[in-house]
């Protein structure tokens, strides 16, 4: 009388000592149509707390859908996604919302500034969404803006400030509210050398401090600064190789 | 989120796109404004309406007839005092004197004949001032003793004062009417300023000299003025005189009515507030769309800033706060908007009012004591009128807020 109950596939135990866990993962657009297109196909990463990652991928590998899966942007088509033992692939829009404000800080290409707010109030913004209260939050980005060495330019919009110094800002946002993951997209591509040198040198910085670092470019060079470095091709990883771990 | 932050956030928004914002608010300010313009400049000539009645009398029955018997008339005297008293403050004579013989009113060499301008001359009782919302200014009011003495005294109006005595004072001096000679004992503060030609311009005598004055037939005019206790009363004391007089009045070929202003004075309030929704609907449609003004010009900010929502979404901003941030920005706009069509409402209305007094003023109408009248929009107007603006903004920031929260970060961030 009373149908079987189709329950849902139980999360295998998640593993605490993994900072990410991701099992057979795929995203594919347009399932099933003509158009259909396997960004990634089932892929399977573990990372560890504190490691230094960088995916590596020539545009259109799919290396950027899974940066905004990792990053709890985007979720998967299939597969289970464990972030600090969190299943994090089937959660509510919203719960990822708080997530992402509490684990990850990201770092784009394009900075990402809101352009209209000076350095101060950009980095405090994760902080109000986390319900920070004022006095605690404006410490915590100065803080922050200082370990970037903008204390002289708090009060300047990203406008007046150049690409690297607008990165640096970006950096201090997503480090203010001290998440465990750092997610670097292409961070240094609008740079010029001596700036994105800075920023790696910043990054390495705060890998050396233990947040966990994952870094996404196309640059073969760039990558060699992680300590692992993962290669995507067509949506599968092709190569997952130790990297020299240092930059020059 | 707390609210104090995301209001300073939406102010920061507003200022920092001052032209397009104030254009946005145009459509509000001017809704507002019309609005508060319209309304308040309606309701102040319902007032200044309101207080004209007043000041002639609150609760006041006019009767106006001819054909009773002098017998008939003393036992509708007698049913005032009696069966009426307890609906009835009071009552007094106010049937007029004309002056057939054209010889007006003199004081010493000086005339004022009607040729020029009309003076009424009332035969009242000791209540007359009280009844009619007259207040004596100087001397004394006419007094029971004046009237069972048949005393040769009467009480001026402003307006004959200032023609006759100016700077002097009137009490005790005599006057010539029709060619007999009367005692000024008293002077009525009057309502029209003591212009000519208004209802300023007149005198009270006692009743009891009618008859000394001119000849008294069925046909000559009786006037009473009657106050009730209450506005409910008055149409039972007007039935009451009907029933008593009319039919009376009639058989001798006469005519016999009451009237009340306060009949007049409802149906013009009500058609005050007729036209007050009225004007204020047709000023809400342009409020209106200022709302759709609003709700486009979200939409477009939405559109523009799709990439600043998603750069909040991954850094933690849930839907509910992109929702909170563009609704307070909306209301914002509009709150701001309303603030501003508040101030040039009052300033419209203060111009539209002062009009309407001029106007007043120059048609020699009752003009009301200053203090006590304001041409400025009510505080419940002005509050209505703020709380309608920021509802609007709400409303109409729903649709773009709850678009700009249902986009997806990744695509939001991938728009340049």
């Amino acid at each position: 009388m009373f149908g079987k109950k189709k329950k849902r596939p139980v999360p295998q135990p998640a593993d605490r000592s993994l900072l990410i866990d991701v099992r057979r993962l795929s995203k594919i657009y347009n399932e099933g149509k003509e158009n259909e297109v396997r960004a990634l196909d089932d892929i399977s990463l573990q990372v560890r707390w504190g490691e230094f990652l960088c995916i590596l991928g020539q545009s259109g590998s799919g290396k950027s859908t899974l940066m905004n899966i990792l990053g709890c942007l985007d979720i998967p088509t299939y597969g289970v996604y464990y972030l600090d033992g969190q299943a994090v692939s089937n959660m509510r829009p919203s719960v990822l919302s708080g997530i992402r404000n509490r684990e990850i800080g990201f770092i784009f290409q394009g900075f990402n500034l809101i352009p209209g707010l000076t350095a101060l109030e950009n980095v405090e913004l994760p902080l109000i969404y986390r319900g920070m209260p004022a006095s605690k939050r404006r410490g915590l980005a100065v803080e922050a803006l200082v370990s970037v060495g903008l204390e002289k330019r708090i009060h300047h919009r990203p406008g007046e400030m150049s690409g690297g110094q607008q990165q640096r800002v970006a950096i201090a946002r997503a480090v203010a509210a001290k998440p465990p993951i750092i997610m670097a997209d292409e961070p240094t591509g609008n740079l010029d050398s001596k700036s994105g040198a800075e920023i790696m040198r910043q990054l390495l910085e705060l890998n050396q401090q233990g947040t966990s670092v994952i870094l996404i470019t196309h640059d073969n060079q760039l990558a060699e600064v992680a300590k692992r470095i993962i290669t995507i091709q067509d949506g599968h990883v092709i190569s997952d190789r130790a990297g020299r771990g240092d930059f020059q | 989120m707390n609210w104090l932050q995301t209001i300073r956030m939406a102010l920061k928004s507003i200022l920092g796109n001052k032209v397009r914002s104030l254009l946005t608010m145009l459509g509000i300010i001017i809704g507002v404004a019309a609005v508060i313009t319209l309304v308040s400049s309606i309701q102040s000539k319902a007032t200044l309406t309101r207080m004209q009645y007043e000041a002639m009398g609150v609760n006041t029955i006019q009767i106006y007839g001819w054909g009773g018997k002098t017998k008939d008339w003393d036992e509708f005297e007698t049913f005032l005092d009696t069966d009426l008293s307890d609906k009835i403050n009071g009552w007094s004579p106010m049937s007029q004197f004309n002056d057939w013989d054209g010889k007006g009113i003199q004081y010493r060499t000086m005339t004022l004949s009607n040729d020029k301008s009309y003076t009424y001359m009332y035969y009242g009782n000791q209540y007359y001032g009280t009844v009619t919302n007259n207040v004596i200014t100087a001397g004394r009011d006419i007094t029971e003793a004046d009237c069972t003495s048949r005393a040769r005294v009467c009480v001026i109006g402003e307006t004959l004062r200032r023609y006759f005595f100016g700077a002097m004072s009137p009490i005790g001096q005599k006057i010539r009417i029709s060619g007999k000679s009367f005692e000024v004992i008293g002077v009525y503060k009057g309502r029209f300023g003591g212009k000519m030609n208004t209802e300023d311009q007149m005198l009270v005598m006692p009743y009891t000299l009618q008859n000394a004055m001119m000849t008294v037939s069925y046909y000559t005019d009786k006037q009473y003025v009657i106050q009730a206790k209450s506005k409910e009363d008055i149409e039972s004391v007007m039935t009451a005189a009907k029933d008593m007089m009319q039919a009376r009045c009639e058989s001798n070929n006469g005519y016999f009515d009451a009237y009340s202003s306060s009949e007049w004075q409802e149906q013009e309030a009500a058609e005050a507030e007729q036209n007050a929704l009225l004007m204020g609907g047709v000023a809400m449609i342009s409020l209106l769309v200022g709302g759709i003004g609003i709700m486009n010009i979200m939409l477009v900010s939405v559109t523009e800033r799709t990439r600043e929502i998603g750069i909040r979404m991954a850094i933690g901003a849930r839907r509910r706060d992109i929702i909170m941030q563009f609704l307070v920005e909306a209301a914002s706009v509009s709150c701001c908007g309303g603030l501003i069509g508040i101030v040039v409402g009052c300033f419209g209305a203060a111009i539209m009012g002062n009009i309407m007094l001029s106007q007043q003023l120059s048609e020699n109408m009752w003009m009301p004591e200053v203090e006590k009248f304001t041409v400025l929009p009510s505080p419940e107007l002005i509050a209505a009128a703020f709380l309608f603006s920021a509802l609007l903004g709400i409303i109409f920031g729903i649709y773009p807020a709850n678009k700009a929260s249902k986009l997806q970060p990744v695509e939001a961030l991938r728009i340049q």
